[in-house]
């Protein structure tokens, strides 16, 4: 007989995710996303498929395989293939103001797992890039992208204090307040060396790096132009 | 003349270890009196076949018994020419390996099995081949699409004298009218120009006699010896041929019946076949594209199953637009892309190419200003999805088999007397449906017996090619729906069982899966009261009638599965080494303790095919069950007489168990009807049961796959247990 322990415990070895089923579900019955019908529109998938890791996306085959083994699908508006299924469908606005890209943190499981080779993280990178491109920049993390970037790229390392103030200089005083919350993180990572109090100096060779940088700008620029 | 009789026992592999090998010899010389028994240490060695080849040569050994390993092994070894009649006892696998060692009860088993054998050559005679007069080593093959051109080419190139008969006036088939074709060859990625002109021409080349616009008008005879009747525009024609690949292909489904799908509705609803038409004409300029997959196919109220080449066909088709225009738009509309195999590249070349697909149901299509829309329950987005301005829709048909294309032959009521007497449950007969490809002359109905969906049957694991008709394989989309790929494979692979054949008939053996068996049966026919059961439940159609009603074999349409001798109520019917009263002997030969020895017997007819395979390997993973069971294989449960049944519950025995292939849509008997048969015949059992006092779960009959080897002991202890609560048969008692 399961007594209602085991049944609880049960219930509890099954994994989090899904038990809640949010982003895409992994048993085919669709969340709705649109109340009305959509329409196939390939204009903005075009535009889409040019940029550098773009076309992969014509080769989904919709398996699901990305959604299943993604760590953060569960805070995603659109799992990757829904997400790559919109841009087929032309909803640009959507796509763009989603937080899918801003909240695929790199972990590369997609991207070994798909059984079509998509490198989906670089196709995040790719939406990323094209979202700040055109100004769709209202999520915390492209300012905090922003910040990390204008750190790295002054300092050649990196400097915490000096990325959080930038971050919270650009998203304003709420999230002031809202970071209060994590004082006592920012404390710990003191006391544990973590974190410098004061900025570290600069790398040597940074006139190198910043020539690296835009050696490579320059050429992405090139590669947009073609 | 008197069979001179020697037996060997092998002590070899432990069984020399855990039997009393004197006491086993007893019973060969005291109770049988067999002048020579011998034994060996390793009797597979080149000492011990040494030892046996001697014994042929100078004491005129022709009937050799070999106590040690299962048959299934060593056959080779053991082998010493056609005139000698080999006996195997089966001490090792299944008896040693699975029964406790030095034990009363295993040793009983083991002299009860010595003594079967030993019964069993007794009643056995060496087979003599049955040969074919006139017999004719040609192959035909029906249909000229890829999958018979295939055949023909291959047929010819192994040097056999070929005829391919094609219905329409130019060779090619479906294939041949397109204007490309899929990918066939790695990296399996492109658009290929069209193999037909190439294979054509090699086929001609090749020697092939070729008829077109030619139909066959009948089929009779058996293998080695059909003749064929081919009719042309100016006559007729008579060919003797061996063997024959049916290979006559299907057709699109009727598109007539697609009107949900705006079929008829719009002109720009087309068919993939109408759009090949028009791509050979020069493919229309278009902008916009939409396939619809499963047209028809994957549904119930059309066809239910899958026509498995569409999808790689419609993805072809897209292809043909973005080589005409890249910039054209193409939408697939699907409900799971089926690229089998190596085609999973050209789905992913197509969507690269930019070919959309959408996964979904179409529910509606309309129309406007000779412009499409589509509307879609779109199973990614979960909502309804829309796209419109299409020029063509183009519909995946689908395919439905020739074989299919016809009336089903209506079961003829069986007036007859004699037939109507056996008033008994008869198993089900297979649909035949008129198609006009083969019209066979036989008893049994024009075509080849149908499973499912008008395919013709054929056991598809094992036997993919092997129809129910003898010497006659389908090949390509008439038996199965395929793609190119397969068709092909699929052509080569029927031409070699054709030459298997043709090569086995002359020889007088069987095809598959007994080949190499030269017994055939035998009908006593002054006892035959005309049932008519041999006829008809022969799975193959082997036995005609005569104008007198009697029943007429042919011997090389036979593939010496016993059913019938199982059959005939008059038990008429034996092959040389494989008879009623040779396995109603057996069970005889079983010696019978009394009932307060406390030793019940369960007598166990296991099928050679998968059943007795199934127990050597739960011994060679020496799993243990209980050793009151005595297991005497069968060709196939289909040749089971009831009389053996009756037999054994009159003797005493506990229970009998009937071990054989799985039955049904999905059967897996290496016979088709065998094990269904057996259940049948077993259902009339109980009435017999009933007047000895018996209760009927003593007789039972259960389906065993090879890979069930491990179920085996849970099987036999579970009967063995349930026999023990109904208590020992009291018929032990009036022996
Ligand atoms: S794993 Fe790859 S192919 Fe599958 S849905 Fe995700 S992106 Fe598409
Ligand atoms: S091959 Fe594709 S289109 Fe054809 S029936 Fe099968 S799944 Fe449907
Ligand atoms: S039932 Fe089996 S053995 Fe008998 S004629 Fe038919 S194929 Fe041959
Ligand atoms: S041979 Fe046997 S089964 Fe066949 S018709 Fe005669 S009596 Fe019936």
């Amino acid at each position: 007989m399961v007594t209602p322990d085991k049944e609880r415990a049960a219930e509890q070895a099954v994994p989090h995710s899904f038990k809640k089923k949010r982003g895409d579900n992994y048993f085919m019955e669709q969340k709705k996303i649109f109340s009305e019908p959509v329409k196939y529109d390939l204009t903005f998938a075009r535009e889409i498929y040019r940029l550098e890791n773009g076309s992969y996306i014509k080769q989904c085959m919709n398996c699901g395989l990305c959604t299943v083994s993604c760590a953060t699908r569960d805070v995603m508006e659109y799992p990757p293939r829904q997400l790559f299924n919109l841009i087929k469908l032309g909803k640009k606005e959507e796509v763009l103001t989603s937080n899918t890209f801003w909240s695929c943190t790199s972990c590369c499981t997609c991207k070994a797992r798909c059984p079509r080779g998509i490198p989906i993280i670089d196709v995040m990178h790719d939406l990323k890039k094209y979202a700040i491109e055109y100004g769709y920049t209202d999520y915390p993390q492209a300012a905090f992208y922003k910040a990390f970037w204008t750190e790295m790229s002054s300092r050649g390392k990196m400097f915490e204090g000096g990325m959080t103030a930038r971050y919270f200089l650009t998203r304003g005083l709420d999230e002031i307040v809202k970071a209060m919350d994590m004082k006592d993180v920012g404390i710990s990572m003191l006391k544990h060396g973590r974190m410098p109090l004061l900025p570290p100096k600069k790398i040597k060779g940074l006139g190198g790096l910043k020539k690296i940088i835009s050696k490579a700008q320059e050429l992405d620029r090139k590669e947009a132009a073609r | 003349m008197e069979k001179k009789i020697a037996v060997y026992i092998c002590t070899g592999c432990g069984i020399g270890d855990a039997l009393d090998i004197d006491a086993l010899s007893k019973v060969a010389k005291g109770e049988f009196k067999v002048p020579i028994c011998k034994t060996d240490g390793q009797l597979c060695g080149p000492e011990g076949v040494a030892l046996i080849k001697q014994d042929i040569e100078n004491d005129g050994v022709d009937t050799v018994v070999i106590a040690g390993c299962s048959a299934r092994v060593n056959y080779d070894v053991f082998k010493f020419g056609s005139d000698k009649i080999v006996e195997r006892v089966n001490l090792r696998e299944q008896v040693i390996w699975c029964h406790t060692a030095d034990d009363e009860d295993t040793q009983m088993l083991a002299e009860d099995y010595m003594r079967m054998g030993l019964v069993k050559q007794k009643n056995m005679n060496v087979p003599e081949p049955y040969h074919v007069e006139s017999f004719s080593r040609n192959i035909m093959v029906l249909g000229g699409g890829l999958t018979g051109l295939t055949a023909a080419l291959e047929s010819a190139k192994a040097g056999y004298s070929t005829i391919l008969v094609e219905k329409e006036a130019e060779l090619g088939g479906y294939v041949g009218k397109m204007y490309k074709q899929v990918p066939m060859k790695p990296p399996f990625t492109d658009l290929e120009e069209n193999c037909i002109p190439n294979l054509v021409k090699a086929v001609e080349d090749a020697g092939v006699k070729i008829y077109k616009s030619a139909t066959v008008e009948n089929t009779a005879g058996a293998p080695g010896m059909f003749d064929v009747t081919i009719k042309q525009d100016d006559g007729t024609v008579q060919e003797r041929v061996g063997a024959i690949v049916l290979a006559t292909g299907a057709k699109p489904y009727e598109a007539d019946k697609l009107g949900h799908l705006g079929f008829g509705k719009f002109p720009n609803v087309i068919t993939q076949s109408m759009f090949e038409e028009m791509a050979v004409a020069g493919t229309p300029e278009a902008s916009k594209v939409a396939f619809i997959q499963c047209a028809g196919s994957r549904d119930q109220e059309h066809l239910p199953y899958c026509s498995a080449a569409c999808c790689i066909e419609s993805i072809k088709q897209a292809l043909y637009v973005k080589e005409k225009n890249d910039e054209a738009n193409v939408y697939v509309y699907y409900k799971d892309i089926r690229s089998n195999g190596q085609y999973e590249h050209f789905y992913m070349k197509a969507q690269q190419e930019g070919v959309v697909f959408v996964k979904g149901d179409v529910t509606e299509i309309t129309e406007e200003d000779g412009k499409l829309t589509i509307e879609a329950d779109d199973k990614t987005m979960g909502t309804t999805s829309l796209a419109d301005e299409f020029d063509y829709v183009v519909l995946a048909n689908g395919m439905v088999p020739t074989a299919a294309l016809g009336d089903l032959m209506e079961e003829e009521s069986t007036t007859d007397e004699a037939a109507a007497a056996c008033d008994e449950p008869k198993a089900s007969t297979p649909p035949i449906i008129k198609a006009n490809l083969l019209n066979l002359v036989y008893r049994q109905g024009p075509e080849l017996p149908a499973l499912k969906y008008g395919f013709p049957d054929s056991h598809y694991i094992c036997f993919p090619y092997e129809t129910r008709r003898t010497g006659i394989y389908a090949a390509g989309v008439v038996r199965a729906p395929m793609d190119m790929l397969s068709a092909v494979e699929d052509g080569a692979g029927a031409a070699m069982k054709a030459i298997q054949c043709v090569e086995v008939t002359e020889k007088g053996e069987a095809v598959h899966p007994r080949s190499g068996d030269m017994s055939f049966p035998e009908f006593n026919m002054n006892r035959c009261t005309q049932c008519k059961r041999c006829t008809e439940e022969c799975p193959f159609g082997a036995i005609n009638e005569d104008e007198k009603g009697n029943p007429l074999p042919n011997p090389s349409r036979c593939r010496r599965c016993g059913t019938c001798m199982g059959a005939c109520p008059e038990r008429i019917i034996s092959f040389k080494n494989y008879s009623v009263p040779m396995v109603g002997n057996m069970v005889k030969a079983i010696e019978m303790p009394e009932e307060d020895e406390e030793k019940p017997r369960i007598l166990i007819f296991a099928c050679d095919n998968d059943a007795i395979p199934a127990l050597d390997m739960a011994g060679i993973n020496h799993m243990q069950y209980n050793s009151w069971v005595r297991i005497i294989p069968l060709r196939c449960l289909g040749s089971l007489n009831l009389v053996w049944i009756n037999d054994a519950m009159g003797r005493g025995f506990d229970g009998v168990l009937l071990m054989g292939c799985k039955h049904g849509d999905d059967y897996q008997c290496h016979f088709m009807k065998g094990s269904e048969l057996a259940e049948i015949r077993l259902s009339k059992i109980s009435e017999t049961l009933d007047r000895l006092g018996l209760e009927s779960e003593r007789v039972r009959a259960t389906t065993v796959s090879i890979m069930d080897y491990d179920k085996i002991p849970a099987m036999l202890d579970e009967f063995a247990a349930d026999l023990e609560e109904l208590g020992p048969n009291p018929m032990k008692d009036f022996q």
